[in-house]
């Protein structure tokens, strides 16, 4: 395999020009062929004609006499062609060159037709012919080395030509490709000359057909990227907000409790300064797992039961609802296997129950269950909590949505980590009002995974 | 001085409830857009400190919306958006400052004072009338040099009234002054704080309209 220049315009060059050679050579090997074969037609005509006025003269002239005459030498190439003419056998009149022998080689009983023959080292083309009584035998011949010429000669003005023609063809087929890549050669230059972050369409105006979907593709990318950058960047607006709000009330609860002359009041005012710090540190912690939740590849997955999971979360946030005086239960009749990671549907369950525990008002009812349903399993959390609106519910797992009016402290994160969870472990979140209790309902769908033993 | 402070975080409102009472503001709190509203068209307010990011109305259109009605109260925009376009956008809005989360009490209490005083076309720092000089950052009171002490309804009552000098004040305008939200007012509080600075500071500074209120003349009466 050859190896081909890297650029697209040697490349184009190189193909073509072979090409060219190419069929260049195949039509001079044809012409060869065909006038050679050509040649020798019109050749051993004249061959055969010359044979047959010898024959006649000699059978008009045999009284004259019956010495061999020499005929005289009349062009530049009668070296190359010879005749002799047997009377009875005898020598009757040869051409100069001719020897004296009869033109037969090796074919001893040559005496009518063609034949090629190898005579005193040279090649020979001999047409031998009888008289009509057998008395008369001429041969004419000509030497093949002279047909050999003349098919040079014709291939050479054939192919010299072509051959002085090639570097023109050259020339002219790189400017050629030249003009014709440019467009690509313009887009690389446009490339290159943008800015970093310039994520504008680019723009080619007089681009071939067959660069529109490369042009389409890249703007499409650009387009990609510049929303990435764009979800990326209201992000760290929105996380330094966020971030910024508790650590403002940390400080100015702390200037409140520096200049407080009340005992009280200073408590109040330091216990609001440790509020804030657990505020942020919820958040940076939020905002890590939220992180790492998206760089991350997929996580280490085993068979885990979503019961006794929910059960644990639930357990440990039953101090929390009892402080609200609000009722907490759990429901699950037998261990749910699904595939998934402990660690991260933990979190999952943990926000959910949180969120229900959090967003709903004292003494109100929250229910967590974990049931079979066709295959499935289908973790539950109710609340009797006001709920939310359609519009509302629709944007959950927003970053940092957070529900208008909502006093809860909360950074609108938990559902953008419950969301990325659900989405790394496949499962399917429902959201909507409950029907049994009248706040919000969240089901979790997941495939069953291993049956329980 | 009283002021209205729109704030939604619970931590960061208290706070700063909290900390500008020390710091001799009497503040009154909402925690969402359409209150911070309702209060502004509905109180007169010396200064606002106005949070953008605010549930139910955002901070910007509650500015513009009291603009729009010609309510000129100093509005401080307080907010953790720190883009030049934001603050341009604030600005050009009607904002009179901007200042961005964290900040120090101290710093924003200065800001008010500043906000106040300009709004009043008052350019020094202590406010005077006649031999009284009243310093609003150390809230202290000196007449013909010598400090006066006045208790905290006196002294926001006396800044009042210095404020708004050569102007009549209404009865219930000083009360609006002097109380925030949920302090009953007693029917003749002004009639006594008043009585108590005539009596500290003599008759000569603040007279009585008959009908209509009070004033505080700035410049001693020619002899």
């Amino acid at each position: 395999m050859i190896q081909l220049p890297r650029s697209l315009q040697g490349r184009l060059l190189v193909m073509v020009l072979t090409v060219v050679v190419g069929v260049w050579l195949v039509t001079a090997v044809m012409t060869w062929f065909d006038v050679s074969h050509e040649l020798d037609e019109l050749l051993d005509g004249h061959l055969a004609q010359a044979a047959a006025l010898l024959v006649v003269q000699q059978a008009q002239e045999i009284e004259d006499d019956d010495r061999g005459i020499d005929a005289p030498t009349l062009h530049r190439y009668a070296p190359k062609v010879a005749f002799q003419v047997f009377h009875e056998d005898r020598l009757a009149l040869r051409s100069a060159n001719a020897s004296i022998a009869p033109m037969v080689g090796a074919n001893k009983d040559f005496k009518n037709g063609f034949d090629t023959l190898q005579i005193d080292g040279a090649t020979w083309r001999v047409f031998a012919a009888e008289g009509a009584e057998r008395d008369v035998q001429v041969y004419v011949g000509e030497q093949m080395s002279s047909r050999d010429s003349i098919l040079w000669a014709v291939l050479r003005s054939t192919l010299w030509p072509m051959a002085m023609a090639l570097p023109l063809l050259a020339v002219a087929l790189w400017w050629a490709v030249y003009r014709g890549v440019s467009p690509i050669r313009r887009l690389g230059r446009a490339l290159a000359e943008r800015q970093a972050l310039a994520l504008n369409p680019v723009r080619l105006d007089d681009a071939p057909s067959e660069m529109a979907p490369m042009v389409d593709a890249l703007n499409g990318l650009f387009e990609r990227i510049g929303t990435l950058l764009e979800s990326e960047r209201r992000f760290t607006a929105d996380a330094a907000h966020e971030l910024r709000t508790p650590i403002a009330a940390i400080r100015v609860q702390a200037q409140v409790a520096l200049g407080e002359a009340d005992d009280a009041q200073r408590q109040h005012a330091l216990l609001s300064t440790l509020d804030g710090c657990d505020r942020a540190t919820r958040l940076v912690e939020q905002l890590l797992t939220l992180s790492r939740l998206e760089a991350s590849a997929v996580p280490v997955m085993a068979a885990v039961d979503l019961s006794a999971l929910a059960q644990q979360v639930v357990a440990d946030l039953a101090a929390k609802s009892v402080g609200k005086k609000q009722t907490l239960e759990f429901e699950a009749t037998q261990p749910c296997l699904i595939p998934g990671n402990e660690t991260l549907l933990t979190v999952l369950v943990r926000n959910l129950v949180d969120n229900a525990v959090r967003y709903s008002p004292p003494s109100a009812r929250i229910k967590v269950a974990v049931e079979r349903q066709d295959g499935q399993v289908v973790l539950s959390v109710e609340d009797s909590g006001p709920g939310l609106a359609e519009a509302e519910r629709l944007r959950l797992g927003e970053r940092f949505f957070r529900v208008m009016g909502s006093l809860e402290s909360g950074s609108g994160l938990g559902w953008s980590i419950v969301r990325r969870i659900a989405a790394v472990h496949q499962l399917d979140i429902q959201v909507d009002l409950s029907a049994a209790l009248g706040g919000l309902a969240v089901r979790v769908i997941a495939q069953a995974g291993a049956r329980a033993a | 001085m009283r002021i209205l402070l729109a704030e939604d975080d619970a931590l960061l409102g208290d706070g700063l409830r909290a900390g500008l009472r020390q710091l001799g503001f009497l503040v009154d709190w909402v925690r969402d857009g359409e209150a911070a509203e309702r209060e502004l068209r509905a109180q007169s307010y010396e200064a606002a400190v106005l949070d953008l990011g605010l549930p139910r109305k955002d901070g910007l259109d509650v500015l513009a919306a009291i603009r729009r009605a010609g309510i000129a109260t100093p509005v401080l925009v307080l907010t953790a958006r720190d883009a030049v376009p934001d603050r341009i956008r604030g600005l050009d809005v009607g904002a009179d400052d901007y200042v961005v989360k964290p900040v120090d009490l101290h710093e924003l209490a200065a800001r008010l004072r500043a906000l106040v005083r300009r709004a009043h076309g008052q350019p020094q720092e202590c406010l005077s009338a006649q031999d009284v000089v009243l310093d609003p950052a150390a809230r202290s009171v000196r007449q013909a040099g010598e400090p006066v002490t006045l208790s905290t309804r006196e002294f926001d009552l006396l800044q009042a009234f210095m404020l708004s000098a050569n102007r009549v004040l209404s009865r219930e305008q000083l009360e609006q002054q002097l109380y925030s939200w949920g302090r009953e007012v007693e029917s003749n509080a002004v009639e006594v704080h008043i009585h108590n600075l005539r009596r500290k500071l003599g008759t000569a500074l603040i007279h009585t309209v008959r009908g209509v209120g009070y004033m505080l003349v700035r410049d001693a009466p020619k002899s």
